[in-house]
């Protein structure tokens, strides 16, 4: 071995040293993560509407029905200076149409979100979580999410809402009353 | 179906008759790549090894290019990609964050092969690269000087999305990825200027980002500092054409010196002495500007803004809004704040001291004793294994499929 040898091996085992301590790291996380929206945190700024790569986001709004009231007058779904409380868009909080109201039985509507339509801006949200039970909440839906290594909402988000979470569950759902 | 927390029970849920809950349909995480991705990079690998030192051939390197551009850029979408990878690699060996295995694998395989056999997984491997070098247009050769000056940019972004990502102010690479867009088709992406700036870049130079901004590839000329094989432009008797060099637009071909005369040989020295004497110097100059810019990066870190706008408090702002909410005390924002000064702070410092030492050490190489062999030969840190100096080199051994041009 002569001294270009030496001292390659030398330089390489310094080089590779680290990577043997990082390898200790990998054993907890085989099947990566995903980025997810906290409902806790949000605040519904309407970031995930504009900030995306994608258009319309891979954010959509989420009906959790077991959480909802089922109210006649939906505060996430009729606007705050609506003038009667009928279907004509003046009324209604969503810009694009995209909450499907159906009647069930006096007086209660299904309110049902047109995921096709939904652009993420989080309006109906902070209605219903203002006056009603946050039933609606905003998720990343996985199967529209390119999984950037660095989400450009998260890097936007004000209230710190997206996180990391494990693959194997990809979903952070809000609860109320008994588990479903 | 994981956390919860108690939603308002405003409006108690109705009891029905005969109407049910329709099932809450939530989709599974589409198909994760990124083992498969490592996989694939093997093979990549390998065969650019084979392009490159067997065939010798520019064509099936840039048919690999081709192949690796349709795979790695347009099926996986790119992402994740070693290069943005050296910030996954960052967080976790700083914060303790959560590494898949198969993003080291995909971090760790070039770098080895860089250690072994330089840098093939710039030739076919990489999409961002392949990119620009199946850019079409006459790639001007910028002196070797100002080459080399631009070279430390990559050096310089390394470092800085170490201390950003270190100090928790996310991944900027991946949101100023120039090619990324292009592969995500995002065609509302905020930095799309950036693509079309690059792209124009790549008309006129060759491996604009390469060369001059990926921080993966400094890495990669660190690892193949030393590397057991190296490229070799001919195994015949080299007669010194230069049409080698002339057909390298990266510049990593170094041309064969005469010999310094004692006068030059003296000046030389002057150089060395001036430069060893001005270490010290030019250390403590780095580290101070490191330091110095410290308050440049404190607004894009989250704790820290925060706090100066709670401070300030002049109109009502989202994040504070959020912050409130969140009925986090102030104490621990504002620790959180101090952690972030002070990484951001020592991270720049050392920083500093960094690229001054690299600068430095770059100087120094060039006071080296010359070799004495007289032929052209390849600089396998700098060489990005294009194969162009094959194809211009007239000693070539002829292939079947090539006319012998000796004749």
């Amino acid at each position: 071995m002569n001294r270009r040898n030496f001292l390659q091996s030398i330089f390489a085992v310094l080089l590779a040293a680290p990577f043997a301590l990082l390898f200790r790291r990998t054993k907890s996380a085989l099947p990566g993560t995903l980025w997810q929206i906290d409902p806790s945190k949000c605040i519904q700024c309407g970031q995930c509407a504009r900030a995306c790569i994608l258009r319309p986001s891979a954010v959509k709004c989420v009906h959790q029905y077991a959480a909802c009231g089922y109210c006649l007058f939906c505060s996430g779904y009729y606007h705050d200076q609506r003038h009667k409380f009928d279907t004509a868009a003046e009324n209604l909080r969503c810009p694009v149409d995209a909450i499907e109201r159906t009647y069930i039985e006096d007086p209660y509507f299904e309110y049902k979100i047109n995921e096709d339509k939904c652009i993420a801006c989080g309006k109906c949200v902070k209605g219903c979580a203002e006056f009603g039970n946050g039933s609606l909440f905003l998720q990343v839906r996985h199967n529209l999410c390119k999984n950037c290594n660095q989400c450009h909402i998260a890097a936007v988000c004000p209230a710190g809402a997206f996180v990391r979470v494990p693959a194997s569950r990809p979903y952070i759902f809000k609860h109320a009353g008994e588990a479903k | 179906m994981t956390t919860f927390f108690l939603a308002q029970a405003r409006f108690p849920a109705p009891e029905f008759e005969t109407y049910r809950l329709p099932e809450l349909v939530m989709e599974e995480a589409v198909f994760d790549s990124s083992l498969l991705r490592a996989g694939l990079l093997l093979l990549f690998l390998f065969g650019s090894g084979y392009c490159f030192y067997r065939r010798r051939s520019r064509k099936a390197l840039l048919l690999l290019h081709l192949l690796g551009l349709a795979v790695f850029g347009f099926l996986l979408h790119a992402c994740p990609c070693p290069v943005g990878i050296v910030q996954n690699i960052a967080e976790a060996a700083a914060t303790g964050a959560p590494l898949p295995l198969a993003y080291l694998l995909l971090f760790t395989l070039p770098l080895l092969c860089a250690l072994f056999c330089g840098r093939l997984f710039c030739a076919g491997a990489c999409p961002l690269g392949a990119l620009q070098e199946l850019m079409p247009g006459k790639k001007f050769r910028l002196p070797p000087a100002l080459d080399r000056f631009f070279r430390l940019g990559a050096v310089l972004v390394l470092l800085l999305v170490l201390v950003c990502t270190v100090a928790g102010i996310g991944f900027p690479l991946c949101r100023l990825d120039p090619y990324l867009p292009i592969f995500l088709r995002s065609f509302n992406h905020p930095y799309l200027w950036l693509t079309v700036v690059f792209l124009l870049l790549g008309l006129l130079l060759s491996r604009p980002f390469c060369r001059y901004i990926c921080p993966y590839g400094v890495l990669l000329r660190l690892f193949s500092l030393l590397a057991w094989k190296k490229p070799v432009i001919t195994t015949h008797d080299c007669i010194n054409c230069r049409l080698c060099q002339q057909s390298c637009p990266n510049n990593a071909i170094i041309a064969p010196e005469s010999a310094a005369s004692p006068a030059q040989r003296k000046r030389g020295l002057r150089r060395l002495e001036l430069l060893l004497a001005s270490i010290p110097l030019a250390l403590a100059l780095g580290g101070f500007l490191g330091y110095a810019a410290a308050p440049l990066l404190y607004p894009l870190h989250r704790a820290i803004s925060l706090e100066q706008k709670l401070q300030q408090r002049a109109e009502p702002e989202l994040a504070v809004e959020a912050f409130e909410k969140s009925q986090q005390p102030v104490t621990e924002l504002s620790a959180a704040a101090d952690r972030g000064r002070r990484v951001i702070r020592t991270g720049l410092t050392l920083s500093g001291l960094l690229f001054a030492a690299w600068v430095l050490a770059e100087l120094l190489a060039q006071a080296r004793r010359r070799p004495e062999e007289d032929i052209h030969c390849i600089d396998q840190t700098l060489c990005l294994c294009c194969g162009r100096c094959y194809q211009a080199c007239p000693l070539e051994k002829p292939r079947p499929s090539q006319p012998d041009r000796r004749t």
